[in-house]
């Protein structure tokens, strides 16, 4: 058995981000980076997987991004991966997600994978594509938004999480594309002789002229922070102070009080 | 006639063959189970503790024969000391008597137990035995009559003191028997030296010579075989920790306390991390459960333990010799279970107090390495996402690294990736950096340099966790991470002193780096300020205040620096009231050992029991100097709804500046 796990790194979200020059993307100065969430659900549960399977299924890590990417992947791989895909692309921004599906799903139409995992969405982009079109592009079955996922012969037993609160249990067979939700799992602490070990794993490196990526669907004009309206206030301090605090905006702002 | 005994009187020189094989046969039992538990203790991996023996000879010198350690706890101790004395005394009189009549005697026609030297021997002998006595009924009335809390009794405790007190009563009725016979009528003058003897002799009197004469003998057997039986049993009961306590001062870890071993993560051969079972620890670390005398010290003072939590150190202690001489089917960690190793604070209370100087903490430490760096475990989920925060940015609150310096925007402190010619560049560490009520103590730091007329530097977005709360949770993988960045930035700006506001941070950059590469001065702020106060760079205007102080375990126990703090708040003008528990004998506020990342989830609160106690001694704040106690202070005045106020000594010195 073979699995594949797409994972992207993103910028910690208690960093405040700076637009770079261009308009339509942020600068890493100043960023801490990390896995994304959601992918570390992805990594977790092919990672259960492959020990369910006594170990037997190849588990693969593939990233497309900058240098910096490497960081987020040996992490990914100290968990449990086989190998490391990186595919490095400083100019990753500037593709749509059509176009890094499509570059996953060039890298992947040959290799005969039986799973690809992959989070729900990348938390700084967010589109929430990459894995549908992933499964698209490979004329895989697809599932989203996952909290439960079992496996048994190539049969795949998967509880979504829809909006409402609600969930669905769905059915289906491999090969398919499972896009994971917060929820799904608790991703492990990689062990010191896990993290050892990555220095000894592959990681393979890639141009991304290897692939054909095709030409963007959606083309993003401009990123900016947008205007605050009526952002909340926390007001510090004892009680006595904020009940005061407090007594001066609803003076300052309301007619509650006069 | 000149004053002397006759030995073997009425048994008769032909009992020496007989009593001889069996002290070497005792003494051959002894060796034998001796040697058996070494190769016990072998099993624990090796480390060097023979290094510098001429120190360690005259520690274990001071120690067994001084009692020092024992006697630090008042009226258990003493009373121990006092038995310890009594029988050494007895046992030396005892290898005299031989000495004389079995080589100096019958060899070189030689006998020293005479004249005044007899009277003298005689005299001191009773006393001891007296003394012994007395302190053994005392020690008898504490375990089976008082019975503290904790005390655990077991078949090992009726059996020693069974032995112990047979054998001196046996003692003074053999002795009483023959001063009956040989001295009463004969020599009264003389018996007076025997002042306990003459008392047993004149209650014996009236049985007549012939029965005092079989008393005498019947006892005199029965009391060898006690004694013979009293050494077999040594190795066999608690009786060994007469050698093994004793050779624990003499295996002492001679290094700096509270110091960690550093762990070699190069090694890519390396399976193991941290301590699972037995074989991982050292030989020392089995050695430390046979050396245990179940005083339960370390649990009267583990904050852990009062508080009701799993752990005990001495239980931890004790399951290690378990493990080593009993078997389990289970691992060592699963028999101690992560529960009790998730609850330490790494206070040190413990190793402070143990007359054994048992090293608790690097085997609580090193099981807690193999949780974290084999098993992927934390003592909690908020544990694990503070690891991961520091892991992305440099702090367990997971706020972003580049604001790290920005409390001190309105202060002069200045960034040293703007300028590094700097008097002394300032650590504030984590707490200090993001925790608002620790940036108000950073600011009041800060202000105090500026007063003083230094030039202060932080390295603001460039600082990362000092790694101690990691490192101490077991992660050293992540600790010599962040280690290895701060040590980077202070060799680029050549930082050559340090001072931090924080116990931990201070440990860590100037004991704990060293093994990094790190070679810089660090000084807590309790030392700076109070060497500021009394150079005269520092002037205060003092107003009086009540107050109570509390020693961080890692300024106090850890590093010995109880006086300068208490000499800064003394020249604010306040008038101290102590806790009971105070300077080495200090109760953690529950922050150490990183589990101010942790929540409390067993048993009552530390920080709230130690609030408890600063409100005993009336006074209107606690001060500290340490930003985990001040966090778990504060809380703990909330939760406990305490007229108290928590507050840093650096906030007490600001607001006292001479403007």
């Amino acid at each position: 058995m073979k699995i594949l796990v797409c994972v992207k790194q993103v910028p910690d979200m208690a960093s405040s981000v700076t637009i770079n020059a261009e308009g339509v993307w942020y600068v890493d100065e100043g960023l801490a980076f990390r896995l994304n969430e959601y992918d570390e659900y992805a990594v977790e549960e092919a990672v259960q997987l492959k020990e369910q399977l006594g170990g037997e299924p190849d588990l693969t890590i593939l990233s497309i991004g900058p240098g910096r990417v490497k960081e987020a992947m040996r992490r990914a791989m100290a968990m449990g991966a086989d190998r490391g895909v990186h595919i490095v692309d400083d100019e990753y921004y500037k593709k749509d997600s059509h176009q890094i599906a499509s570059m996953i799903a060039d890298f992947a139409k040959d290799k005969d994978f039986d799973l690809v995992f992959t989070g729900m969405q990348s938390q700084d982009r967010g589109s929430g594509q990459v894995g549908p079109a992933i499964a698209a592009q490979l004329d895989y079955a697809c599932v989203t938004t996952l909290v439960g996922f079992e496996y048994e012969d190539g049969k795949i037993t998967a509880t979504r999480e829809l909006e409402g609160g609600l969930h669905a249990k769905v059915k289906l067979a491999a090969p398919a594309v499972v896009t994971c939700q917060l929820g799904m799992n608790t991703p492990r602490y990689p062990t010191l002789p896990n993290i050892m070990k990555v220095k000894k794993k592959e990681l393979l490196e890639f141009s991304p002229d290897d692939f054909a990526s095709g030409d963007a669907l959606v083309v993003t004009e401009s990123m900016y922070v947008p205007e605050k309206k009526g952002a909340g206030l926390v007001l510090e301090g004892d009680a006595g102070e904020v009940a005061g605090k407090l007594l001066d905006v609803l003076k300052e702002k309301t007619s509650i009080v006069k | 006639m000149e004053a002397t005994r006759e030995i073997y009187w009425n048994v008769g020189h032909g009992v020496v063959p007989i009593m001889y094989v069996l002290a070497v046969l005792a003494v051959a039992f002894l060796a034998w189970g001796f040697y058996r538990r070494i190769r016990v203790y072998r099993r624990g991996r090796p480390v060097d503790r023979l290094a510098n023996l001429g120190g360690r000879v005259s520690r274990l010198l001071v120690n067994s024969l001084g009692q020092v350690k024992v006697m630090k706890v008042r009226l258990p101790g003493i009373t121990h000391a006092s038995f310890f004395w009594g029988f050494l005394v007895l046992f030396i009189g005892t290898l005299l008597v031989m000495v004389q009549a079995d080589l100096m005697d019958p060899f070189f026609d030689t006998i020293f137990l005479k004249g005044d030297f007899y009277r003298g021997f005689s005299l001191v002998l009773d006393i001891a035995g007296l003394v012994a006595i007395i302190a053994l009924v005392g020690l008898l009335v504490r375990r089976f009559v008082v019975r503290p809390d904790g005390l655990d009794t077991t078949k090992d405790d009726y059996i020693m003191h069974g032995f112990l007190l047979t054998i001196l009563i046996t003692g003074f009725v053999i002795e009483g028997a023959r001063m009956a016979v040989t001295e009463l009528d004969a020599a009264p003058e003389l018996a007076r030296y025997s002042p306990v003897g003459l008392v047993f002799a004149h209650a014996l009197y009236g049985l007549g010579k012939s029965s005092l004469q079989s008393l005498h003998k019947v006892l005199w057997w029965v009391h060898l075989v006690l004694a013979v039986g009293f050494i077999a049993s040594i190795p066999l009961t608690k009786f060994r920790h007469m050698f093994t306590t004793s050779a624990n001062y003499l295996f002492s870890d001679l290094g700096e306390k509270g110091v960690m071993s550093t762990m070699d993560l190069e090694d890519e051969e390396a399976e193991q991390f941290g301590a699972a079972e037995l074989e991982h620890l050292t030989w020392k670390d089995v050695f430390d459960g046979d050396a245990c005398t179940v005083c339960k010290r370390c649990q009267d003072r583990c904050p852990a333990y009062r508080t009701e939590k799993p752990l005990s150190p001495m239980r931890v202690v004790l399951q290690l010799e378990e493990a080593a001489f009993r078997g389990s089917e289970a691992t060592l960690i699963e028999d101690v279970g992560s529960d009790v190793l998730w609850s330490c604070t790494t206070c040190r209370a413990c190793e402070e107090i143990c007359p054994a100087e048992i090293e608790h903490l690097d085997k609580i430490l090193e099981m807690r390495r193999n949780l974290v760096l084999m098993e992927g475990e934390f003592p909690g989920e908020e544990v694990t996402m503070a690891v991961n925060n520091v892991e992305v940015n440099g702090n367990p609150f997971g706020l972003a690294f580049a604001t790290r310096g920005d409390w001190a925007e309105e202060t002069d402190m200045v960034l040293m990736s703007e300028d590094s010619e700097v008097d002394v560049l300032y650590f504030p560490g984590c707490y200090a950096s993001f925790d608002s009520r620790n940036q108000a103590v950073a600011r009041s730091f800060a202000r105090i340099c500026s007063a003083a007329g230094l030039k202060v530097g932080i390295l603001g977005g460039e600082e990362k966790c000092c790694g101690e709360p990691l490192r101490k949770l077991g992660n050293e993988y992540l600790y010599q991470a962040v280690a290895a960045e701060n040590i980077e930035k202070f060799q680029k700006y050549g930082v050559t002193k340090i001072v931090t506001t924080c116990p931990h941070c201070f440990n860590t950059l100037g004991r704990d780096y060293r093994d990094l590469g790190l070679e810089v001065e660090v000084e807590h702020y309790t030392l700076f300020l109070d060497r500021l106060l009394r150079d005269g760079s520092l002037e205060l205007e003092a107003q009086p205040f009540d107050f109570t102080y509390h020693d961080s375990c890692y300024i106090g126990r850890y590093r010995d620096i109880m006086d300068a703090p208490r000499q800064v708040l003394q020249a604010t003008g306040g008038r101290i009231t102590e806790m009971d528990a105070s300077r080495y004998e200090s109760f953690c506020c529950g922050g150490g050992g990183g589990l101010v990342l942790a929540e409390e989830k067993t048993g009552r609160r530390i920080n709230v029991e130690r609030v408890g106690m600063a409100q005993e001694t009336g006074t209107s704040t606690l001060v500290s100097n340490c930003p985990f106690c001040l966090s778990m202070f504060d809380d703990g005045v909330k939760a406990a709804e305490a007229d108290l106020q928590a507050r840093d000594l650096a906030e007490i010195v600001e607001e006292r500046l001479k403007t």
